[in-house]
């Protein structure tokens, strides 16, 4: 058993791809700022909770696998699509829809839910150790 | 994790096209005064800077680029009433270039505000990613 197997870590690993996945999106959309055309992309959102309900929840179905060849469904976060973003506050004449400012707050955002993902996994890591009994947690 | 390299890739794209930009606007500052050397030649003319969101197969995202750099469609310029000067036409006006200074210098604003954004994105995914190698300690 890895640690990474623990339901709460799949949920807090997952939030942490999405949150990436995010970071990356929104530094195209600002690299883009000045791109004639250009729409500003968003994540669609993932409900967390339910990937946590669905990695812990008891009756989990599993594809069974009677073969070295066959592959079970690693991905348990639900398919998180990249898509324009609806409302946009403004268009420049080139077309360009990108605000600066509404990026950069959605970064912030995406750093302090990253940040709260870490001391999250580093709390949970510590009561581990206090459990384990180690004198260093 | 990787997406957060990838990220800071994009966003230093974004910063070397801005300085591009700033470098053009800055041949168009300096040429403001460039007189041609007869008088059907044309003068100088402003230079534009176009940027575009293209695929970068080897980082297997899209990074923004500069697509061209384009003088207007058709060659723009101011008369100006110098008749000693070698390139005047007989009533004495020379075709200087039409270039606004006071236009150029909200450009390089513009660009500067857009540089910074960048680095701020930049600062945000490096921060994270600091912090994530943090959680080994």
């Amino acid at each position: 058993m890895t640690i990474e197997n623990l339901a709460l870590f799949k949920a807090v690993g997952a939030k942490m791809k999405y949150l990436n996945v995010r970071q990356q999106v929104l530094a195209q959309n600002i690299a883009n700022a000045d791109t004639a055309g250009y729409i500003p992309k968003d994540l669609s959102e993932v409900d967390f909770g339910s990937v946590l309900s669905k990695v812990s929840g008891k009756n989990k179905m599993r594809v069974e696998t009677s073969d070295s060849g066959h592959m079970t469904a690693k991905e348990q976060m639900g398919n998180i699509k990249s898509g324009d973003q609806r409302a946009t506050y403004e268009a420049t004449p080139s077309g360009n829809a990108v605000n600066i400012e509404e990026q950069l707050v959605k970064s912030n955002q995406v750093q302090m839910d990253y940040t709260m993902m870490l001391n999250l996994m580093k709390k949970q890591v510590g009561m581990m150790k206090t459990a384990i009994g180690s004198s260093k947690a | 994790m990787s997406q957060l390299y990838d990220t800071m890739q994009i966003s230093s794209q974004g910063m070397r096209v801005q300085s591009t930009r700033v470098r053009v606007i800055s041949e168009n500052i300096a040429n403001a005064g460039t007189l041609p050397k007869t008088a059907d030649e044309m003068p100088y003319q402003k230079q534009h800077v176009e940027f575009k969101n293209v695929m970068d197969r080897e980082l297997g995202h899209k990074i923004v680029k500069v697509d061209d750099i384009k003088t207007s469609k058709e060659a723009e310029f101011d008369l100006k009433y110098m008749p000693s000067h070698p390139a005047a036409n007989e009533e004495g006006y020379v075709r200087a270039p039409k270039i606004n200074t006071l236009v150029e210098m909200m450009d390089v604003r513009e660009a500067q505000r857009s540089y910074e954004a960048n680095i701020g994105m930049f600062d945000q995914s490096r921060n994270m990613a600091m912090r994530t190698i943090d959680l080994l300690r």
